[in-house]
């Protein structure tokens, strides 16, 4: 495999899964790196890039395997993307796609200025950029929490 | 010729490198596949008489041209499609392949569509017995393959001395 895949791979559930690949790369800029089609034009696989990373768009396998959007919006995992530009440049544009706002750009204790919205299926989304170095402590001070593994 | 299978690379070179690249020099960056070979024989070297009209062909060591297909699009640098037989496919199967050079920033998102496998059924020799996702999904991953290696000769030595 010349296509490097990272370790762990997120395959993301839709019920329109070919929607999904056209809004995940005009919202967040991902881009279509493989897409298998059957003779029916059903999506069989998908492969989506990020900057170093791969999630898998597809379509729902059965009742136990559902987008949010066919279990009244419940998630029970949520996505995280991490970039090194401009983060309100990238909300403007998620927002301009029409994502749905859960928390405009704010700076965390943490160092990170995040921002989280949902898709049109109803997945929450998370995206990062560090804007500041914060150390164990000073996070710990500001936030009031145990912090171990801080790297 | 719905069933297909799409990959898609940046590659560090302009549209009209790659497509330079991807026509020209075909035979410097190919790798075949002994899974997935035109013909029975030895796997020859690739290349394109360019054009519309124009061919993709290999030809093999002992002289012999075997025609993969003929170029039914060709509009440098952003656009090529051009038919891909096998040897063993029937006169009725036919698949088809069209690859796009799109210039992102400073790359180009090389893009590779790969259509027409439903017009060789399940049992033909070429799937080796795959069910159909697994073939195409090992066949875009010879793919991928091949995009890599187009972006290495790019950035190679032998790649770089070429006038573009």
């Amino acid at each position: 495999m010349a296509d490097k895949r990272s370790t762990l791979i997120s395959a993301v559930v839709y019920r329109d899964p070919r929607a999904a690949l056209a809004w995940l790369e005009k919202a967040f800029g991902f881009e279509t790196v493989m897409l298998i089609e059957d003779p029916s034009g059903e999506i069989a696989h998908s492969e989506m890039r990020f900057g170093d990373t791969l999630i898998m768009v597809g379509q729902e396998w059965d009742e136990n395997h559902k987008s949010p959007s066919s279990l009244g919006g419940k998630n029970t995992q949520s996505l995280h993307i991490h970039i090194d530009t401009d983060i309100g440049a990238h909300f403007e544009q998620a927002k301009a796609a029409g994502a749905e706002v859960i928390a405009a750009p704010e700076t965390q204790f943490y160092g990170d200025r995040t921002y989280r919205c949902r898709d049109p299926e109803g997945h929450i989304w998370t995206v990062g950029q560090t804007v500041k170095v914060v150390t164990r402590e000073e996070a710990e001070v500001a936030s009031g929490l145990k912090i171990t593994g801080w790297v | 010729m719905s069933s297909r299978v799409l990959v898609a690379l940046r590659v560090r070179a302009s549209p009209e490198r790659a497509f330079a690249a991807f026509t020209g020099e075909i035979g410097a960056w190919w790798r075949p596949s002994p899974m997935f070979a035109f013909t029975p024989r030895d796997p020859g070297v690739l290349s394109f008489e360019p054009g519309e009209g124009g061919r993709l062909i290999q030809t093999l060591r002992s002289g012999k041209v075997f025609e993969i297909g003929r170029i039914s699009c060709w509009e440098p640098p952003r656009r090529l499609v051009f038919g891909w037989r096998q040897a063993t496919f029937a006169p009725d199967q036919a698949t088809e392949v069209e690859v796009s050079f799109e210039p992102v920033g400073a790359e180009t998102r090389v893009t590779v569509e790969h259509r027409g496998w439903d017009s060789v059924p399940a049992s033909h020799v070429a799937r080796h017995g795959f069910p159909d996702g697994v073939f195409l999904r090992r066949h875009g991953e010879w793919w991928q393959a091949l995009l890599e290696g187009l972006n290495a000769f790019m950035a190679s030595d032998a790649g770089k001395d070429q006038t573009w």
